[in-house]
């Protein structure tokens, strides 16, 4: 039943997404609504969270293909799938973003390494190409002793990856909202949260009741939860003590400007809290819907986390009066994703959905298997 | 003649003067002296002149300034829209913006207008994070863009400090005109002048949606293509209040090293260590 009903919204969700791409490939980056002042929008913030997801779900899966973690046993597969589907999604969202997705190949050809963006191309494609070949050996020789080396050095990947978006950000040292020596290793707890949150979404929804497992899983959950609140809060109150107009504004906009309710409500609120609460609860011990839920929970206030990092630093003036000196597309301090925008996140839920599913059913028997069977 | 006489001779008219001069009786003001650089020749002659001067150097060895007098600037947005028509930029891309500020409070009001081209600055925070090295210093020492190997990822527009960038998203002013065949007004025509730049010296036609510099991340580059046929750029020759000057501030008697060895220089953002090519006269 479960499966059913993520199957109709996985394909209601990339049935939206294909309006979304065909209005990227035949337009451009025309009906988007990141300008010349906002330069990243929510194909960005997407890109951090499906990547993120990606890097989290492989480092948990070495839990258990690496260091056999006895609860662990059995979400090691299913893990590295969803590290693939992920991180598909999250190159498709950073490849529909660019204005031209199709001269990518220059950032391998002649790549500069000084930047970000070349650090993270680089850093993405021998991630997934070492969580691919661990699958496969996971799923075709799991006692090779080769699953353990592919895993150990994807492992390396994973950590470095995990916090490069945070620096390719942090960079701009220009954006005192970004330029925190701290974003980088936030971006790596953000990615063992939702790494977290997906098995817990993967074995709620699909999977077996499992004790021991989701002592961890939910226990894990819930500690990363508290040590992201932690970051929250050290970075937004050393930043307001400080008291820098460029770093104020942008925190004030978040805690009580027009970011309050996504921030209180969706991250902190639906994205924590309760979360942690739950998780902790002696009850939902065996796992279960509710369980999955608080999964999907976690991931919806880490994609807002990820967003009100992204966007309220842009909508700082650079210079008294520069928004105003000229009119017309994307000169504007003032952002909200377009239609185009949204379909094109709806599109790509679409694809992590159905991949996932098609992963469980089709592909590799990967999600209903027991830790026994495993 | 008086010293101030003198002066207003200098700077202003006949009448302007014999209306001030009476308030000014009295007071202590000594007049430019001889050699001062901006009475001599309308300054354009001059600059003009030092151009070609530099252009006999190899490239490495000029190094181009611009230097704007703010006191001179009255916001007439001439150089903006010079710019805009002279590397026939599309909507949403602008190189030189005219920022206009109010300040103070009544009675005591006035506005300030700050021109911002590209800063050009020597250590420029959006090469270092292009990907692909589109984005470079020539060897002239301009930031130029290459068109043709930028993949549009906006790193560099969200490096600049100056938000001294803008993303091309391939729209037309002509694409909404009404067509007449073969008419000398309407869409096409319209569309034949507009999409014939001559920027970085290439003839680069604007061609739907997806075609460079569609896509693109476009700057402000000083105008190199007129530079090499020994032309000043664009908003400088169009600066009504002659606030805006160029040169080769490695040739030691130009205008501009004149002008930006003086007390009253500053440069944007100077504490961020970006080194800018631009020079303001406050
Ligand atoms: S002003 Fe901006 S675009 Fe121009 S060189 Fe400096 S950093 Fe680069
Ligand atoms: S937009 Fe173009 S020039 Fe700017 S950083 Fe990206 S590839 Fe380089």
């Amino acid at each position: 039943m479960n499966k059913k009903i993520a199957y109709v919204l996985g394909a209601i969700a990339l049935l939206i997404g294909l309006w979304g791409f065909y209005n990227r490939f035949a337009f451009g980056d025309e009906n988007a609504a990141y300008g010349s002042i906002v330069v990243w929008g929510l194909w960005v913030a997407l890109y951090f969270f499906f990547g993120g997801i990606a890097v989290g779900c492989f480092i948990w899966a070495s839990l258990d293909l690496l260091f056999e973690i006895p609860a662990l046993k059995g979400t090691g597969r299913p893990a590295l799938w969803a590290a693939l589907v992920n991180l598909t999604a999250g190159m498709a969202a950073i490849g529909l973003d660019i204005g031209h997705m199709e001269r990518i190949i220059k950032a391998y050809l002649q790549p500069n390494f000084h930047s970000g963006i070349a650090q993270d191309v680089w850093g993405y494609t021998i991630f997934g190409l070492l969580a691919l070949i661990a699958l496969i050996l996971a799923v075709k020789q799991p006692k090779n002793a080769a699953v353990k080396i592919v895993m150990a050095l994807g492992l390396v990947v994973a950590l470095y990856v995990a916090g490069a978006p945070g620096k390719l950000m942090g960079d701009n040292a220009t954006r005192m909202y970004w330029h925190a020596g701290m974003i980088p290793v936030q971006f790596l707890f953000f990615a063992l949260t939702t790494g977290a949150a997906m098995l817990l979404v993967i074995r709620g929804f699909f999977g077996m009741a499992d004790e021991k497992q989701f002592s961890v899983l939910n226990i894990s959950a819930a500690v990363l939860l508290v040590i992201n609140l932690y970051f929250v809060w050290a970075y937004y109150s050393q930043s307001l003590a400080g008291n820098m107009p460029d770093l104020v504004n942008p925190i004030n906009a978040v805690l009580y400007g027009q970011y309050s309710t996504l921030f209180w409500g969706v991250q902190i609120i639906f994205g924590a809290i309760l979360p942690i609460v739950v998780l902790t609860q002696r009850r939902v011990a065996g796992g279960g819907a509710l369980v999955g839920l608080m999964g999907l929970f976690i991931l919806l206030g880490n994609v807002v986390a990820r967003y009100l990092i992204l966007i309220p630093a842009q909508q700082v003036e650079l210079l008294d009066g520069l928004s105003t000196a000229f009119t017309g597309r994307g000169f504007s301090l003032a952002y909200a994703p377009s239609t185009t925008e949204w379909a094109v996140a709806s599109g790509l839920l679409g694809v992590v959905i159905l991949g996932l599913l098609v992963g469980a059913d089709l592909l590799l028997p990967l999600f209903t298997k027991s830790q026994k069977e495993a | 003649m008086t010293n101030e006489a003198s002066l207003l001779d200098k700077y202003t008219s006949e009448v302007f003067a014999g209306m001030v001069a009476p308030v000014l009786e009295g007071m202590n003001i000594s007049a430019a002296p001889a050699d001062d650089p901006l009475v001599k020749e309308d300054v354009l002659f001059r600059m003009n002149t030092e151009l070609k001067r530099a252009l006999e150097k190899p490239a490495s060895e000029r190094r181009w300034v611009m230097v704007i007098d703010l006191r001179r600037c009255i916001g007439c947005h001439a150089c903006t829209v010079a710019c805009i028509a002279e590397n026939k930029l599309p909507p949403g891309v602008v190189y030189r913006p005219v920022m206009i500020e109010e300040v103070g409070m009544y009675p005591n009001v006035s506005m300030k207008f700050l021109p911002r081209p590209c800063m050009q600055c020597e250590n420029s925070p959006c090469t270092e994070v292009c990907p692909v090295i589109a984005t470079y210093h020539n060897e002239e020492g301009i930031v130029v863009v290459d068109y043709d190997q930028c993949i549009g990822c906006r790193a560099c527009m969200a490096a600049c400090p100056y938000g001294a960038r803008t993303f091309d998203f391939g729209q037309t002013y002509a694409e909404q005109l009404p067509v007449f065949e073969g008419a000398v007004v309407g869409g096409k025509t319209a569309a034949a002048y507009e999409h014939a730049s001559q920027e970085y010296g290439e003839a680069r036609p604007r061609n739907g949606k997806h075609e460079s510099p569609v896509g693109n991340a476009r700057k402000c580059h000083f105008c190199l293509h007129r530079i090499k046929d020994g032309m000043l750029p664009a908003c400088t020759t169009t600066c009504i209040g002659r606030a805006t000057y160029f040169g080769d501030a490695n040739d030691s008697t130009s205008l501009v090293t004149e002008l930006i060895n003086k007390p009253n220089v500053i440069r944007l953002k100077e504490e961020l260590g970006t080194e800018p090519r631009v020079y303001y006269i406050v």
